[in-house]
Formats: C-alpha cells, sequence, structure tokens
C-alpha cells in the first residue's frame, strides 16, 4: 500500500513526454528567483513577476525564496500541472549551474525538459548593477520579457545516447598516471597507459626521499609500477607517443607511435649482459646528466618494464654500422637494429592525461650562474647526488672537485613567483623538498652549515609545518629571507660567495657556500603542449592545462571524456597527485560505468535542401562536427551530434543560411530582439508598457 | 627614403668634440658614406635625469619637439648617447598613448609643430603611422652597416690593445624599451671592438653602473666616483688598456672620475673613436687632448713603440 | 658571514639616517596612491624580497636600501624618502631583478616628482634647466671646447647661430607652458 502518486508517475507509455501539450498555444508559465538577497536586494522582484503576469501568453508568475530549492521545484511542478503550462521561463541565475537542474524537474512535471528558457537576472542584472536599483529591474523586466519571447518559439528536442567504450587512455606513466591506471583497471576497466620514456615511474622515481615523512620514493613507487605492469587489465605501451586522438566522449580512437627501442621486449629478459658489453658511455639524463649509462640502458635499476633500449643517437652501429657488441652478447637473439616504429591504434570511452612537469632550466648568464659555475646545481639534481642508487651512491659531493662541502645555501622561488619571467605562480614543492633535502644532508654530514635564502616559507599541508619547526630548531638549519643578488665564484676554491639583503636584520651580507642548490620550480612539460594540441585542451595562464571548473570540477576539462591528473593541471607533491589521479579514474568511471552516455540536443542541423556542400562549415567547426557526404543528392554536408558543441559558428558562416542550431533558431533570437526593441511584431508589443508603468510606481 | 639625422645631445660638443669628429668621420665619405644630416634645431633631448625626473610632462613635450624634427624630414634619429636614446625612445612610447599625443599636440601647436609619427603605408585612405625611429650608434654599426663592413674598413687592425667594455645602463635597460641587445649578456660593442682587431677583455662587474646616472653624480660626486673607482679597479686587475664605452656620460664620469682616485687613469673612449682609430684616422682629430686623463699610454702602445 | 663594508660619504649618512622614530603624525595613509598618480607601480605589491638592495649599486655603498625606501613608502613615511631619492643612478638593475615587477626605480623617480612638488630641488636640476632655457642644452658651452672644435674644423655650436634664437624661444615657450620655470624657481629666467 504504498503512495499512489509515483506509481501513476511511471504509467505514461510511449513516449514520456507527449508531444501535444508542448507544442499547443503558448502557455508559459514565469518563475522569478530571489537567490535570497543576491537578487531581491537590488532587483524589485514582485514588480518583475507582476510584469510579467500581463505579457500575453503568460498563465502563471511566481517568485520564490529560492528557486532551485525543493520547495521551488515542487512548485513549478505544481504551477506547471494546475495551469497546463507548456513552457517554462525562470529568471534567476547563470544557466550554468540550474539548467540542468531545472530541465530534470519540467520533466519531472511532465514537460519536454528542452521547453525551458533561463534568463539570468543574477550575474546579469543584480550582481552587476547593485548601484541602481531602479534600474536593475527595468532591466529585469526587459530581460524576463525577452525569456517570454523566445520560450514561445521553443521546440520540443530529444537527447540522444551513445554507447561507451569500456576502456581508458592514460597519457603520462608518473604516479599520477599510475594511480589512475591502477585504479580504473581494479573497477575492471581495461586501461592504456602511454609513456614516452622507456620506463614508467615519472619524476617521482627520480627523487631520494619524499617530504615531509622521509619515505624513500622508489621504495613506495616500484611496487606499483611493477603492479601496474602485472595487471591484466592494462597494456602498458612504454617508449610510445599519442600520434593523434579522433572521436567523442565514450567513442575516441587513439592513434599511439611505438617508437623503435630495438629490443624485442617479449624476448628481453632485462638481465643487462648487453649493455656490460656496450663500449659506449654517455651521460645519464635519468641522473641529470651526473652518472653515466650505455648506449644500450635502462634508465634505472628499479625500471619499468625492465627491457633495454638502444639510444639511436649515440649507438655506434647507428652512427657507422660498424658495432654489433649488444648483439652479439644477447643470448636470446632480443636485440633488432632493423626495428621500426609501429603505429598502434587502441579504442577508448575515456582519457586521462597526466602528462606531468618539467623542471624550470635557469637561464644562460642569468643571476644564479647555473651554467657558468659547477657548484650552482638545481633541486633535482641534489635529489639525484643523495639518492642511494644514484651516480655517487647517495654520497653528496662538489661537482667541480668531488669533495664533500660542508657549506651548502639553497636559494628559493628560483623560475616561480617571479613575473619577470612570466612565472607567477608558486610550484608548490620547492620550500618543502629544500627542507627535506638540508634534513638529509645534515643527516649524512652532521657538520654542515645549511642556510636558506627564502621570501616566504610555504609549509601548509599536512605535516609540512612540523617539518619546518624540526629542520630549524632540532637540525640547525638556518633560514635567511632576502633574495640573493650576486653569486661570485672563488677562481681558486671554486667556492660562492652569496650577496644578498638579510631584510630581517636590514644588512646586506656576504656569505661563502660550497655548494649552491636552486629550488627550481615546477613548469608544464614540453611534451604537454604537443598533447594539449592533439587533445584540444585549453591551457590556464600559468601555461598548465585548464580544469573546467577550479572548485567544482578540478579534474575536467572543457572536452568531455577528458580528465586531468597530477602536475599536468598545475604544481603539486605527491599526495595532491595520487588523490587528483584517484578522482580522475573515479570521474572516467562514472561515464564508463553509465554504459551509455547522453548527448546534448542542442547541436546545429543542416538543411540538407539548401545546403549546396560548399565545406565552409567544415573549415570553420573548431570541433570537427561537420562533415561533407556524398548523398543521393549530390555532395552535402552532415554534422556529427556526438561532436558539435552547439557553438554557432558554423550557423554564421554558412552562406546558404542551411544550418540552424537548436534552440538558438534565428527565429528565436528574433523574437527576443523584437521583444528587447519593445515589440513591432505583434505578439507581445504592449509589454513596453506594463514594465514603463513598474519603473514609474 | 632618406635615412639618418646625428643627434649629438649636449656633451659630445659641449665637452668632447672628438667624439662628434670620429662619428662624423665614420659615417663620412671617410668612412661608411652613410645618408645621415644634420638638423639645426634640435635641443637637449632632454637629459632624463633631470627633467624626466622632475616633470615627466616638460620632459615629454622637449622630447616630442626634437620628434617633430626628425618627423618632418622623414629621418631615424641616430643618437650617440645612452641618455638621449632613452629619453627619445621612451619618449616616442608615450606618444603612442593617444591621451599623452593630444596633450602635447596642443602645446606644439603654439610654436607650429605637430607629431604624428612617420607614416608607413597607406591602407585604402588611411595612412598607418609609426613612431619616429631612434636609433643608437651601435645598434647602427651592428645593424645597418654590418660588421663584414665594419671589418672591411678596419685598415688598421688594433692588434695589441685590450680593451674593457662598458655598454653603460640605459643601453640594456629596462628591457621593455630597449631590444638592441641582450640586457644579461650584451655583445654587440664587444663585437665591435674585436672586429677593429682588438681583444674585449672580461672583466668582474662588466655590466655594473659607472656611478654618473640619473643625477647622481650632479648631486654625490663622491659616491659616483666611488662607485667608478670599483668599476676601474676591476678593469685594471683585468689588464685593460682602455675603456671603450658607447655612452658620453659614462665616458665623462670615467673619465673626471679617475683623477679622484689615481694619478694615471685607464684612457676611455667612445667605440666611435675607437672604430675610427682602426680604419685609420689621424689619432689627433679624435680631441683626445679635451679627456682628463691622458691617452698617451694608449696611443704609445698602438703605435707599438 | 661578512657585512658589505660601506664607504661613508660625508655628510650624507647623517642626512639620510634621521630620527627614525616614528608615531602616527608621519604616516601619509595615501602615498602608495601618490606614487601611483607620478607614474610608478603600486608598492604595496611589493614582496620585500630584497632583491633591488642586492643589486643596487648605491645601496652598497652607503646607507640606503632600495628595499628600505619601498617599505617607507608603504608607510607612507614620506618624510624618511625626501633626501635618499635623489642618490638613485636609475640604472633599472632593480626594475631587472625585481620578481613582483614593481619597477623600483620609476617608484624612485615619481618620489623625486613628490619631493620637487615639495620644494626639495636639488641645485643642479635649477643649472641644467637654466642652461636649457639660455642655450637649448643643459650643458653649459665651454670657449676652450668651442676653440677645438674651430681647430677640427666642426661645424660651430648651433646656439651661436643666429637662427638658434628661434628655438630657444620656443623652449621658452613650451617650458612656460607646463609652469616647469615657476615649479623649480627659475621663473625669471624664462623669456617671453
Amino acid at each position: 500500500m504504498s503512495s499512489p502518486e509515483p506509481l501513476e508517475e511511471r504509467a505514461p507509455e510511449g513516449p514520456k513526454t507527449p508531444p501535444a501539450k508542448d507544442s499547443m498555444t503558448p502557455r508559459i508559465g514565469v518563475f522569478v528567483c530571489h537567490c535570497g538577497s543576491n537578487i531581491a536586494g537590488t532587483v524589485d522582484v514582485s514588480k518583475v513577476r507582476e510584469a510579467a503576469e500581463k505579457v500575453p501568453g503568460v498563465v502563471v508568475a511566481k517568485e520564490n525564496k529560492y528557486t532551485c530549492s525543493d520547495l521551488g521545484q515542487e512548485e513549478i511542478i505544481k504551477a506547471v500541472k494546475e495551469n497546463d503550462v507548456n513552457r517554462v521561463v525562470v529568471a534567476a541565475c547563470s544557466p550554468r549551474m540550474h539548467e540542468p537542474t531545472f530541465r530534470s524537474c519540467i520533466q519531472e512535471a511532465g514537460l519536454n525538459p528542452y521547453m525551458l528558457q533561463m534568463v539570468n537576472v543574477r550575474e546579469q542584472c543584480s550582481w552587476v548593477h547593485s548601484k541602481e536599483k531602479d534600474r536593475a529591474t527595468e532591466k529585469a523586466v526587459d530581460l524576463v520579457r525577452m525569456g517570454i519571447a523566445k520560450a514561445e518559439k521553443l521546440v520540443p528536442l530529444e537527447a540522444r545516447e551513445v554507447p561507451v567504450e569500456q576502456s581508458s587512455l592514460v597519457i603520462g606513466g608518473g604516479v599520477a598516471g599510475i594511480q589512475a591506471a591502477l585504479d580504473l583497471a581494479q573497477m575492471g576497466f581495461k586501461v592504456f597507459v602511454v609513456e614516452s620514456e622507456p620506463s614508467i615511474g615519472g619524476r617521482m622515481a627520480q627523487l631520494d626521499k619524499t617530504f615531509p615523512t622521509g619515505d624513500c620514493a622508489i621504495c613506495i613507487l616500484a611496487p606499483k609500477m611493477v603492479e601496474l605492469a602485472r595487471h591484466p587489465n592494462i597494456t602498458l605501451l612504454s617508449y610510445s607517443e599519442v600520434e593523434d586522438v579522433s572521436g567523442f566522449i565514450g567513442n575516441y580512437s587513439v592513434k599511439v607511435r611505438r617508437k623503435a627501442r630495438y629490443v624485442v621486449e617479449d624476448k628481453c629478459v632485462g638481465c643487462g649482459v648487453c649493455a656490460d658489453a656496450c663500449p659506449v658511455k654517455v651521460d645519464n639524463k635519468f641522473d641529470m646528466g651526473f652518472g653515466k649509462r650505455k648506449a644500450i640502458y635502462v634508465p634505472f635499476p628499479q625500471a619499468v618494464p625492465l627491457k633495454y633500449t638502444i639510444d639511436k643517437d649515440n649507438c655506434i652501429h647507428f652512427k657507422t654500422g660498424k658495432c654489433k657488441a649488444c648483439l652479439k652478447a644477447c643470448a636470446n637473439e632480443a636485440i633488432d637494429h632493423e626495428m621500426e616504429d609501429e603505429m598502434v591504434e587502441l579504442k577508448v570511452g575515456t582519457i586521462i592525461c597526466a602528462t606531468g612537469f618539467d623542471i624550470y632550466v635557469p637561464m644562460k648568464r642569468g643571476v644564479y650562474k647555473y651554467w657558468e659555475y659547477q657548484n650552482v646545481i638545481t633541486g633535482l639534481e641534489l635529489e639525484r647526488l643523495l639518492n642511494a642508487s644514484g651516480p655517487t651512491g647517495g654520497h653528496l659531493i662538489r661537482p667541480s672537485d668531488g669533495e664533500s662541502p660542508k657549506r651548502v645555501a639553497f636559494i628559493q622561488c628560483v623560475g616561480s613567483r617571479n613575473k619577470k619571467i612570466g612565472n607567477d605562480y608558486c610550484s608548490r614543492v620547492c620550500c618543502m623538498y629544500s627542507m627535506k633535502n638540508a634534513q638529509i644532508i645534515k643527516e649524512h654530514e652532521p657538520d654542515t652549515e645549511i642556510a636558506v635564502y627564502y621570501n616566504d616559507i610555504r609549509a601548509f599541508g599536512k605535516g609540512f609545518e612540523e617539518l619546518y619547526h624540526r629542520v630549524r630548531e632540532e637540525y640547525g638549519i638556518e633560514f635567511i629571507r632576502g633574495r640573493p643578488a650576486k653569486l661570485s665564484e672563488d677562481s681558486e676554491t671554486n667556492s660562492i660567495t652569496i650577496r644578498a639583503e638579510e631584510t630581517l636584520l636590514n644588512k646586506i651580507t656576504e656569505r661563502e657556500f660550497d655548494l649552491i642548490v636552486l629550488s627550481t620550480g615546477l613548469q608544464p612539460s614540453e611534451g604537454s603542449k604537443r598533447i594539449g594540441k592533439i587533445l584540444s585542451l585549453s591551457l590556464s595562464p600559468d601555461g598548465f592545462f585548464q580544469e573546467a571548473h577550479p572548485k567544482l570540477r578540478p579534474v575536467d576539462t572543457a572536452v568531455d571524456g577528458i580528465y586531468l591528473a597530477g602536475c599536468a593541471q598545475g604544481p603539486k607533491d605527491i599526495p595532491d597527485s595520487v588523490a587528483q589521479a584517484k578522482a580522475a579514474a573515479a570521474s572516467a568511471a562514472s561515464i564508463m560505468a553509465g554504459k551509455k552516455v547522453k548527448i546534448e540536443p542542442l547541436t546545429a542541423s543542416i538543411n540538407e535542401e539548401l545546403c549546396i556542400g560548399c565545406g565552409l562549415c567544415v573549415e570553420m567547426c573548431p570541433y570537427g562536427a561537420p562533415e561533407i557526404v556524398e548523398t543521393d543528392n549530390g555532395t552535402k554536408a552532415k554534422v556529427v551530434e556526438a561532436l558539435c558543441h552547439g557553438c554557432g559558428t558554423c550557423v554564421a558562416a554558412c552562406p546558404q543560411k542551411a544550418i540552424t542550431a537548436n534552440q538558438f533558431t534565428d527565429e528565436q533570437i528574433a523574437s527576443e530582439i523584437v521583444s528587447a526593441l519593445g515589440g513591432m511584431e505583434g505578439t507581445n508589443g504592449k509589454a513596453r508598457k506594463p514594465a514603463k508603468k513598474a519603473e514609474e510606481a | 627614403m632618406s635615412q639618418y639625422a646625428y643627434f649629438f645631445g649636449c656633451i659630445i660638443p659641449n665637452r668632447y668634440p672628438g667624439i662628434e669628429y670620429a662619428v662624423r668621420w665614420v659615417c663620412g665619405s671617410d668612412g661608411f658614406n652613410l645618408d645621415v644630416e644634420d638638423i639645426k634645431e634640435f635641443s637637449c633631448c632632454p637629459v632624463p635625469g633631470i627633467f624626466y625626473s622632475s616633470d615627466k610632462n616638460t620632459w615629454l613635450l622637449l622630447a616630442a619637439r626634437n620628434l617633430t624634427l626628425a618627423q618632418n624630414e622623414r629621418r631615424e634619429i641616430l643618437t650617440v648617447c645612452n641618455g638621449c636614446l632613452t629619453s627619445l625612445l621612451k619618449a616616442t612610447e608615450y606618444l603612442t598613448d593617444p591621451k599623452n599625443l593630444g596633450k602635447v599636440n596642443r602645446v606644439l601647436s603654439q610654436i607650429g609643430r605637430k607629431y604624428t609619427g612617420i607614416p608607413r603605408k597607406t591602407e585604402g585612405r588611411r595612412r598607418i603611422m609609426e613612431p619616429v625611429k631612434v636609433r643608437h650608434y651601435v645598434d647602427l654599426m651592428i645593424n645597418d652597416v654590418g660588421l663584414e663592413s665594419i671589418a672591411e674598413h678596419a685598415k688598421r687592425p688594433l692588434k695589441n690593445i685590450r680593451a674593457a667594455v662598458h655598454y653603460g645602463c640605459h643601453y640594456l635597460r629596462p628591457t621593455e624599451n630597449q631590444t638592441i641587445d641582450d640586457p644579461n649578456d650584451p655583445v654587440n660593442i664587444d663585437k665591435i671592438v674585436e672586429t677593429c682587431g682588438a681583444t674585449s677583455v672580461e672583466y668582474e662587474d662588466r655590466l655594473d653602473c659607472c656611478g654618473a646616472g640619473g643625477g647622481v653624480r650632479s648631486h654625490v660626486v663622491d659616491l659616483a666616483n666611488s662607485l667608478t673607482e670599483d668599476k676601474c679597479r676591476n678593469i685594471a686587475d683585468a689588464g685593460a688598456d682602455c675603456i671603450v664605452t658607447g655612452c658620453p656620460f659614462c665616458l665623462l664620469q670615467f673619465d673626471n672620475a679617475q683623477k679622484s682616485f689615481t694619478k694615471e687613469g685607464i684612457p676611455v673612449m667612445h667605440v666611435s673613436q675607437f672604430q675610427a682609430l682602426a680604419m685609420g684616422i689621424d689619432p689627433i682629430s679624435l680631441g683626445f687632448d679635451t679627456h682628463h686623463v691622458s691617452a698617451h699610454s694608449f696611443l704609445r702602445k698602438l703605435r707599438g713603440t | 658571514m661578512g657585512e658589505v663594508e660601506k664607504t661613508f660619504i660625508s655628510g650624507l649618512r647623517e642626512k639620510l639616517v634621521e630620527d627614525r622614530v616614528i608615531d602616527e603624525s608621519q604616516l601619509e595613509p595615501d602615498f602608495a596612491k601618490e606614487i601611483v598618480k607620478h607614474g610608478g607601480k603600486d608598492v604595496m605589491t611589493c614582496l620585500q624580497c630584497g632583491n633591488c638592495t642586492g643589486v643596487c649599486p648605491i645601496s652598497l655603498k652607503i646607507d640606503y636600501k632600495t628595499r628600505s625606501i619601498i617599505k617607507f613608502c608603504q608607510f607612507g613615511l614620506k618624510k624618511f624618502t625626501l633626501e635618499t631619492r635623489w642618490v638613485c643612478a636609475t640604472c633599472y638593475r632593480c626594475y631587472e631583478h625585481c620578481p613582483a615587477d614593481i619597477n623600483p626605480a620609476e617608484v624612485m623617480i615619481a618620489l623625486r616628482h613628490i619631493a620637487i612638488k615639495e620644494g626639495v630641488i636639488p641645485p643642479f636640476i635649477k643649472m641644467a634647466a637654466s642652461n636649457l632655457l639660455k642655450y637649448g642644452q643643459s650643458v653649459k658651452p665651454d670657449p676652450e671646447i668651442e676653440r677645438v672644435r674651430r681647430e677640427l674644423e666642426l661645424v660651430d655650436m648651433p646656439s651661436r647661430d643666429k637662427e638658434y634664437a628661434k628655438v630657444v624661444r620656443e623652449i621658452n615657450l613650451l617650458v612656460r607652458s607646463t609652469g616647469y620655470d615657476k615649479l623649480i624657481g627659475i621663473e625669471s629666467e624664462v623669456k617671453t
């Protein structure tokens, strides 16, 4: 004996929304929202409602404190049913947030959800005209009148559904990419991980320890890397590049170039005999140029996959054709110098972009003399020098003479928070990694004197402030507030003198150090620009990828079905990267778990009779939605609805006026304009007068 | 189109006529034979340390007056001084703002002048104007004359000379106006010096200020001299025979300040004088006798005696 | 660690290190805005990192710190910046290194403008301006140099030319139009 009402609602058979009801003579319901005092504080809502009531075609007009609340929505449903309303105008906030809310609300009331017109009287009226209340009210009346005029011309639309490919592509195999891939695989989706380097692991694999807890970075990362390689749902494409992405949410097709590593992955067991045999030694990029590796190599011992790669640029065979030492050494016949790049095509439903960051490279002949003085190194170089599996076995040395430095200075904010070089943002990790490294140096060599030149210390995360106090109080690290102005080298000892104003002492000092560490900031990785173009992602002013909404959609992008994880979206520490990766995985999963995705019907449609197949729309479209097809009636354009964003560019461009944007038809917009001009066209010609009256009253 | 107009400013004609002679000689028929003319009505640029520092309206008016003279002749202004360069260049930038332009032209109309810029091209009936070009002597040598031509004309390479190059602040900074050279690592004067056959010595803090600028020399001469002393010490440490600069005000500072802390002093000359020497001019014409620091040691070394 | 040794210039130190006891009556709350009005950037956005002091050639010599001047501006301590503003060499090194893009050199210039308005006018400004009004150039012609010019067969200084009187008249008119002559107190020298 449950309540009978819901049963009744579920009852209708066939189409949920009877079209007859929608297309009848317009019976419009207008709902004006107070939005607390956001609107009502400036606009006289009652006057707006009264004015709306008088417009022909309006059968009911109401005002609410909060129209979006349950109470407000119930009132809409009730008014629609009671007054046989077939078009609804809501005058409230921007449609960005609540248009979907009201669409489902009127659908519940039995209308087609697209028979809704929202009028923005908050952002575009009350907020910007808060000082002119009367005129704001007048404007709100005009806006509502225009909305009513458009509502008269609305036609019902149906959303389409398309199936979603049950697989995901993760671009980038750093900690964020790894975490996102593992989460998705765990949920049962197929995942392809594309990494441009021979091994996954990313920047985190290069770090020594992590702040603030001091966990060894590779020790906590390696198990995840191995788990990823072993997971039955994950296909790892290392040493590969994404070349092209086409399609739309749920149906992306991706072209991946598998770069030739000249070693057959299936045959290589990672024994390293080939590297022993290789006669070529080059700087190891993974060790930031400090250590050496062979021309056939794995970047680091814990590499995943543990497959060797030939560095073509340095291999003697590729230069002269004379050496085949590795080929002779390999017992498994895994070496293949004839290997060529291979293209792989993937079908995926969602994409997670985790392309990470690069370290800022100090400029040539700049103040900090990175390129001139050997004993000036960057933070990431220090990580390698402190790392037990690094080039020095974890023993900190000065690059100039290999001695252990007794006086070390860190210089903060190199390449961050600097408007002069265009990096205005804080890189968020430099303060903490410097403290962490200072602590490690002190632990290795307790008699080292360490100073940190800083502007502001940003110890904002969990356990960060505690680390700050620990290194100051327990480890005796000196913090000097001031930005160094000049570095000069002693030509004999290669020690470096820093001149700076110590702003807390109000003194200009010169201090000598054995080693200078520049706490270089983070910037978007070189490869991410290319990926950004392929995925048509927009960039925020700092050069990192732009999220769809900074607060409410932090992992989404403007492109449906593509998500961001890790430092590709902005500088982050490891926990934040992992958290964002998990969020991106969940967002991608929520699309795929639905199996189908709704495609908004607010797209462009082409009138084949008028179309001459000129192809201008194809040229103009930023999303590649229209295409030229051969039909029985000749060459015509056709819009792939799933790709169309309804932006209207093609509509404006079409010389034949053959394209219509749904819900923004010429007729609808014209009626709005006519109404705005005071109604020269019959239907609501009298509307102007009530508005004037409202103002006078 | 006609090319350049000499703008010598105040210091060169009134203190170091040798520089004026050298520039005219290098650009004239004995040298590169460039199309340069005198515009007699030019006044002081006006000097940034005085007028830009005390009243921008007056500064802009006086600078705009100079710019209109070059504009009417359709010529680029060839400055030989960093101060003139920065003052006039900044003025052209100020005048791209219509508000400033209107204000300036209202006053200029009283003396029958108007700043419009030089027409670059016409689009339909509209003429596209560009600001009057203000060029530095070094910029002209590097970009218009070219190092190859400089090398060809350097008939008497200054082989045994070690020169310390001083650029001067306003040749390099502020970077928003100056784009002739890399502000962190300028090379143009070094290139000219090397092309003339001499060695440009590297010395510490070579981009530091001479000490004179911004009215410091006029206001607290001891302070200015103390900065020059540091600079000269570094230059002497590098074993330079002379200081070569692109700015007559820096030159004046080096020339006058050295007597306050040393007897001998390092001779200092403008890059045009240096170039003229390499091109075979008689040193007598370079007016070294108007310099306070004697150039004898330098000229002896040049002759190889 | 050693503090950079300074050469104190006689007399200047006393002038710069004035009695620095601050009470509220000495603060001018809108000083930052006044600086903006005179073409400086907003000093309130300064990070106080001290980079400008470190690169400033003057700060290494005397008791003058670019950062402190900016700090005084933030406080509104107009009085403390009266003398110091004239020792800036406008070398723009501070501008090149300022991470907050304040352009301290232009702030110094704005301070000079304010000083001039307050009547703190160093004599060399008057001298250069009078030279300009008399000769069209801010450096006074030197007979000895003019002799050398003739020796070198250089054209005579234009200021010797009769037609140049017109130029001088124009300059006088321009200077009068902005009231610059009155501003720096040389109105008696302006020709009409």
